[in-house]
């Protein structure tokens, strides 16, 4: 189990970006918090969630519906309204598959710069794990009079002109897929069905750092010694460097973003969330095997 | 007309108490099908009477991945049963979304129709297997997964 203290033992430069399964169980009635549940597997919140989490979908909620883009600033403010959210309330993320999803959350709502905002360590397998409630009920909030401001892309997100002039520059590319998806030897993760770009490979002169290796068996994420020995002292990154993550559609990449930010404290980690769907369908983009 | 909840419910229920679940070792023929999106993966083995028009004796699923999509293909298999095989490749797409609940399923659709294009996609296998175009066997273990 970890606790307030050991995560600030960790030596993130951000430890403020993460709570513990004991805080959140600490706050479950608290009105300034809402835990906000999102996962790969959309009816896991079904089977049951933290008691009073909401549940925020990845495709339902933060996709427009029409363009390959995320909700606008009027769709985002209508979302937080609905589920009584204010500016100032403290959202917590948590959720399946290593807060994989949780982190895209994440990511997206630092978008429209809601900046009071945690993941939860260890993410919903650890607080199952720990035998901690679980509810079914879907709670109901009066709606709030959230304000949202227009999103902005240019901070955190990357696109793929920007992605073009980067590796030009030869600044750090990080591709977080998997080895084999790096080499091209396979065009999504091992054992998933092989779709979604016509070229198999990566972005020349991208760092191959799978994004899982930054957390532990138990889902919680390893320490900062941990991950610099990963991303300094083996892929030589440092934090005052201009990094793009990327992966197949942004989803893995923002979990390396989250990391790089918010544990090492790098100070320019842009996502590009075109990735591999988009780098790999480009006519004539340079791709390297 | 099951509500929004009765059709969680009804996934639910066969995502933890899945029919038809399993290797079917004396299936005419097997299938893989995949999702790509969230990783899903699903075998379907359809054991056939080709005296009777392919008509699907018996059928079992088996595979990994999200909720819907290993709930559908135990709903599915108790709609297949019994029929030949043409209908079950002419099986309607949204009449099956209807039966899973739309509003449940609407932002997962490839999860939610992945047994059906798998099974779907059985005709073909078939027809060349009986071309000798494809070994008949039931094993899928080497094949790649189809996607849809």
């Amino acid at each position: 189990m970890t606790t307030a203290a050991e995560l600030n033992n960790k030596g993130y430069a951000h430890p403020e970006a993460l709570v513990t399964t004991d805080w959140v169980a600490a706050h479950l009635n608290d009105p300034t918090i809402r835990l906000i549940e999102s996962n790969e597997d959309i009816l896991l919140y079904e089977q049951g969630h933290i008691p009073g989490a909401i549940q925020i979908d990845w495709v339902g909620d933060l996709n427009d519906r029409v363009r390959r883009d995320y909700l606008d600033r009027q769709h985002f403010a209508e979302l937080m309204q609905r589920y009584g959210i204010n500016n100032d309330t403290m959202l917590v993320f948590y959720g399946d598959k290593n807060n994989w999803w949780a982190t895209y959350a994440f990511w997206v709502f630092q978008l429209f710069g809601h900046v009071n905002a945690r993941v939860m360590d260890g993410g919903r397998a650890k607080w199952i794990a720990e035998g901690r409630p679980l509810s079914k009920d879907k709670p109901v909030f009066t709606a709030s009079q959230y304000q949202a401001p227009e999103r902005n892309d240019t901070k955190i997100r990357a696109f793929r002109d920007e992605v073009m002039g980067h590796l030009q520059a030869k600044r750090p590319l990080v591709d977080v897929r998997s080895p084999k998806e790096f080499s091209g030897e396979m065009l999504h993760m091992e054992a998933y069905p092989q779709e979604g770009a016509l070229r198999g490979g990566h972005i020349p002169g991208a760092r191959n750092v799978p994004w899982a290796q930054a957390v532990r068996e138990d889902g919680t994420f390893k320490s900062a010694d941990e991950l610099r020995a990963i991303y300094e002292n083996r892929e030589g990154l440092n934090a005052d460097q201009d990094v793009i993550t990327y992966c197949r559609i942004g989803e893995r990449s923002s979990h390396s973003w989250f990391v790089l930010t918010y544990l090492l404290g790098y100070t320019h980690v842009r996502n590009y969330d075109g990735s591999w769907t988009e780098w790999g369908n480009l006519v004539n983009a340079p791709i390297e095997k | 007309m099951f509500d929004r909840q009765a059709f969680i419910d009804n996934i639910l229920d066969h995502y933890e108490n899945p029919r038809h679940r399993g290797k079917l070792e004396d299936a005419t023929v097997a299938i893989k099908g995949g999702n790509p999106g969230c990783g899903d993966i699903i075998t379907a083995y359809l054991k056939l009477d080709p005296a009777d028009h392919d008509r699907v004796l018996d059928v079992s699923f088996e595979g990994e991945g999200c909720t819907i999509s290993q709930a559908a293909a135990s709903i599915l298999s108790e709609q297949i049963i019994g029929l030949p095989l043409a209908e079950v490749t002419a099986l309607d797409h949204e009449a099956f979304i209807e039966d899973l609940g739309r509003e449940v399923v609407v932002n997962r659709l490839r999860c939610a129709t992945l047994a059906l294009n798998t099974v779907k996609a059985a005709q073909r296998k078939l027809n060349d297997m009986r071309a000798g175009k494809v070994d008949p066997v039931s094993s899928t273990d080497d094949d790649a997964p189809l996607t849809f």
